[in-house]
C-alpha cells in the first residue's frame, strides 16, 4: 500500500545510475529518462562534462544544487549527487527532480530582484536630476551674480551723467539708458530670487517697519506710471492699520510692486485699484487683506494656474516685456507667509488678485525708539578728508566709485585689486574706511577682514571695513558679520546708499 | 581531439548575463528579466579559422546575486574561464568589482578571468570613456547583449585563449 501511494503521491522523484570511469552510462532505474544505457553522460547534457575529471576520485561526495536539464524534450530543475568510491567500485550518480521546490524558489527571486533593481535605477534617476536642478540653479546664479557688475557701472555712469551739462535731445536718450537698465537689473534680480526660491535660500527677514509709509511710498510711485499709461489709479488705506508692524518689508515691497507692474502690463484702458485693509488684529498679529483690481484682458480659466509658474507667459511673449517671473515669486514670498494669493478673473473684464498676510505687531515702546534709525546720516566734517581704500577687482567697479566719491571732494581713494597686496597696504598707511568687494579673483573678502581685525596695531585692525557684495543671502552676512565686516552694501548700489553708509562709519 | 572548456559566467543579477549567452548561442534578445535560479548549462562550438581547429564552449549560466562568494562551489569546481559581467548603467553592480576580481584569483588562480561591462547600449560613449577611468582593474569588454555589440567578439578572444 505504502509503495503504491509513494509512488502516486510522492513528490521528489529520484533517478539512480551508475557510471564507468569515463562516464558511460552502465546502469540506470530509467526514472526520469530511459533508455540511456550505453550512452555517455556527457551526451544526456553538457553538465555532466564537469564530472568526468572527478569520476576516478577516491571516496567523495559531491553535491549540485538546482541544475535545469533539458531531458527527452522535458525540462527539470535538479539536484544531482555524485558519489565515488575509487577503483573498486564505479561510482554513482543520482538526480532528483526538484521542479515544483525550485519553481517556488524563483518566483521569490524574481520578485526580490526586480524590486532590489528598480529601486536603484529610480535611485540613480533622482541623483541625476537631482544634480541637474542643481547645476542649473547655481549656473544661473552665478551667471546673474556675474551681470551684475556691468549694470552697476551702467547706472551709476547714467546717474553722473544726469548732473552733468546735456542738452534736451542727450537728456532723452539718457532717460532711456536709465530706464532700460533699470528694466534689465529688474530682469537679473528676478531671475536671482527665483533660482534662490528653487534652492530654498530664499528666506524673510522680520523686522519692524513702518508700512504706512512703504504704502504711502508705493502710490506715489504707481500713480505716475499708471497716468503715464493713460490709466485712472485709485488706492484706499484702511485708517486702521497700525503704523508699526513687523515683517520682511522688502519682500513686502516686492509683492506689491509685482502685482501693481502686473496689472498696468496688462491693462490698456480703464484703471488699477489698489486696497489695503485690516481684517483683524489677534494675539498680537495683525492680518492685512491686499488686493490689486485691473480692468486688463483678464485670464482664461485653463491658464489660471500657469501664471504662477516659472518662466510662463500666457500671452504671445513677444507683446509683453519682463521676465515672466513676477507672479511666480509673488505666489512663492506670499506662501513663505503661510498665506495664499488668489486671483478672480474674467476674460477682456479684468483681474483681482489678493491676500492676507500676517504681521507682528509691535509694542508701543519699541516703535518709538526703532523708527528712522537708519535714515539719519551723521553730518561729517565738511573740511575733514578721509583716506578710503577700495578692495575690488571688477575695473567698472572701481569706476563706478571713484566717480561717486570724487564728486563729493572729501576723499582720497586708494584702490587695490590684489587681494595678497591689501594687509601690506593697511600697515603702511593711515585708513579711515576700507570697501571690500567679496569676491575677489583668488580670496574671499571676509577673509581679508579677518586678516584686518588680527592685525597687531589698534588703528589697522580697527578700521571699519564696509563689504561691496551681490551675495547677500542671510547664511553670507552671518559669515561677513563674523569675518568683522561693520556694514554691507548691496550691488548694484547707488551713490546715495554708497555715500550713506560710508557717512555712517567715519568720525 | 574533442576540446572543451568551461566557462562561468559570474556577477551580480540583472546584469545581462544570461542576455549575453543567449545573443552568443541563439543570437536573440530579450528585454523581458527572467531571473535564474541555480544554473543554465549551454555548449556551442567555436571554430578558430586561424589554426584550423574546433573549441566547444561549456557555458554555465549561474545565479547572480549581491555578492559573489555566496555563490555555490560546487558550481565553480573545475572551470577554464570566468567572465565576470557588470551592468555599466547600474554602479551597485561594479561598486565590489575589485574585492570580487581579488577572490575569484584568490579561489581558483591561472584561471583566465575577462571582465565586462554590459548594456554599454545605455551610456553614450563618452560617458564609458569616463567609466572606464573610474573602474579598476581594466575592463577587458564593453559589450551589448541588446545590439550584439562585442558579444561575439569576447568568446571568440577567450576561445582563441583557451586553445
Ligand atoms: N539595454 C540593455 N539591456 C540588457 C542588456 N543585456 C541584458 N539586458 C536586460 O537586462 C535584464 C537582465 O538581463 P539578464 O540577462 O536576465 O541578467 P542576468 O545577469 O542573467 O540576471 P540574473 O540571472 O538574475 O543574474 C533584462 O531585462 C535584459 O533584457 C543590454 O546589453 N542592453
Ligand atoms: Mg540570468
Amino acid at each position: 500500500m505504502l509503495k503504491t501511494y509513494k509512488k502516486e503521491h510522492g513528490k521528489t522523484i529520484i533517478q539512480y545510475l551508475v557510471v564507468d570511469f569515463n562516464g558511460q552510462i552502465l546502469e540506470s532505474d530509467d526514472v526520469l529518462f530511459s533508455n540511456v544505457k550505453a550512452q555517455n553522460i556527457t551526451d544526456i547534457n553538457p553538465f555532466f562534462e564537469t564530472l568526468i575529471p572527478l569520476l576516478e576520485t577516491d571516496h567523495e561526495d559531491y553535491f549540485f544544487n538546482c541544475i535545469h536539464l533539458n531531458l527527452n524534450n522535458k525540462s527539470i530543475t535538479a539536484d544531482i549527487t555524485l558519489k565515488t568510491f575509487n577503483k573498486e567500485k564505479y561510482p554513482l550518480l543520482t538526480i532528483t527532480d526538484l521542479s515544483s521546490h525550485y519553481k517556488h524558489y524563483q518566483t521569490t527571486a524574481q520578485v526580490r530582484n526586480e524590486s532590489v533593481i528598480n529601486s536603484q535605477i529610480l535611485e540613480l534617476k533622482n541623483s541625476y536630476l537631482r544634480e541637474k536642478e542643481e547645476f542649473k540653479n547655481t549656473f544661473i546664479a552665478n551667471f546673474s551674480h556675474e551681470l551684475r557688475d556691468p549694470i552697476t557701472g551702467i547706472i551709476t555712469f547714467s546717474d553722473i551723467l544726469t548732473n552733468t551739462p546735456l542738452n534736451d535731445e542727450q537728456q532723452n536718450y539718457l532717460q532711456i539708458l536709465k530706464s532700460s537698465s533699470n528694466f534689465l537689473k529688474k530682469m537679473i534680480d528676478d531671475i536671482l530670487d527665483i533660482s534662490k526660491i528653487e534652492v530654498g535660500k530664499l528666506k524673510l527677514v522680520l523686522k519692524p517697519f513702518n508700512i504706512r509709509e512703504l504704502l504711502n511710498d508705493i502710490n506715489a510711485n504707481y500713480s505716475i506710471r499708471a497716468k503715464e499709461k493713460g490709466l485712472e489709479y485709485v488706492s484706499t488705506i484702511d485708517e486702521k492699520i497700525p503704523t508699526q508692524i513687523g515683517g520682511d518689508a522688502i519682500r513686502l515691497r516686492q509683492v506689491l510692486t509685482n502685482l501693481l507692474d502686473n496689472a498696468i502690463k496688462f491693462t490698456e484702458k480703464g484703471s488699477i485699484n489698489f486696497n489695503v485693509s485690516l481684517n483683524q488684529i489677534r494675539a498680537q498679529k495683525a492680518s492685512i487683506h491686499f488686493e490689486v483690481i485691473d480692468t486688463g484682458m483678464g485670464i482664461a480659466p485653463e491658464n489660471i494656474d500657469s501664471i504662477f509658474k516659472n518662466f510662463t507667459q500666457i500671452n504671445n511673449p513677444l507683446s509683453f516685456k519682463g521676465s515672466g517671473l513676477g507672479l511666480a515669486i509673488v505666489k512663492y514670498l506670499v506662501e513663505l507667509t503661510h498665506s495664499k494669493i488668489s486671483v478672480e478673473t474674467e476674460l477682456g473684464k479684468g483681474s483681482t488678485f489678493s491676500t492676507n498676510i500676517n504681521f507682528r505687531l509691535e509694542p508701543e515702546s519699541k516703535q518709538k525708539a526703532k523708527p528712522l534709525k537708519k535714515t539719519i546720516t551723521k553730518p561729517i566734517k565738511q573740511d575733514k578728508k578721509y583716506n578710503i581704500l577700495l578692495v575690488e577687482d571688477s575695473e567698472i567697479t572701481q569706476l563706478s566709485v571713484l566717480k561717486i566719491l570724487a564728486r563729493k571732494g572729501q576723499f582720497f581713494l586708494d584702490i587695490v585689486s590684489d587681494a595678497s597686496e591689501v594687509i601690506p597696504r593697511i600697515e603702511n598707511s593711515e585708513f579711515d574706511l576700507v570697501l571690500m568687494d567679496i569676491k575677489l579673483k583668488d580670496q574671499w573678502g571676509d577673509e581679508i577682514a579677518k586678516k584686518i581685525r588680527q592685525l597687531p596695531e589698534r588703528e589697522h585692525k580697527r578700521v571699519p571695513i564696509i563689504a561691496l557684495t551681490a551675495k547677500i543671502f542671510s547664511a553670507d552676512l552671518k559669515k561677513y558679520k563674523k569675518a568683522g565686516i561693520n556694514d554691507v552694501v548691496k550691488k548694484p548700489f547707488d551713490e546715495i546708499t554708497l555715500i550713506n553708509t560710508i557717512n555712517k562709519y567715519l568720525k | 581531439m574533442k576540446i572543451s572548456k568551461k566557462v562561468v559566467l559570474i556577477g551580480h543579477f540583472g546584469v545581462g548575463k544570461s542576455s549575453l549567452i543567449r545573443r552568443f548561442v541563439e543570437n536573440t534578445f530579450s528585454d523581458d528579466y527572467k531571473v535564474t535560479i541555480g544554473v543554465h548549462i549551454f555548449k556551442k562550438k567555436v571554430a578558430i579559422t586561424e589554426e584550423d581547429k574546433d573549441i566547444s564552449l561549456v557555458i554555465w549560466d549561474l545565479e547572480g546575486n549581491d555578492d559573489i562568494r555566496d555563490t555555490r562551489t560546487s558550481y565553480l569546481l573545475g572551470t577554464h574561464a570566468y567572465i565576470y559581467v557588470f551592468d555599466v548603467s547600474r554602479p551597485a553592480t561594479y561598486m565590489t568589482i575589485k574585492d570580487d576580481i581579488d577572490y575569484l584569483k584568490q579561489h581558483c588562480n591561472k584561471t583566465l578571468i575577462k571582465i565586462v561591462g554590459n548594456k554599454e547600449d545605455l551610456l553614450t560613449k563618452e560617458q564609458i570613456k569616463q567609466l572606464n577611468k573610474e573602474i579598476e582593474p581594466l575592463v577587458d569588454f564593453y559589450t551589448s547583449a541588446k545590439t550584439g555589440n562585442e558579444v561575439d567578439e569576447l568568446f571568440s578572444k577567450l576561445a582563441m585563449e583557451l586553445i
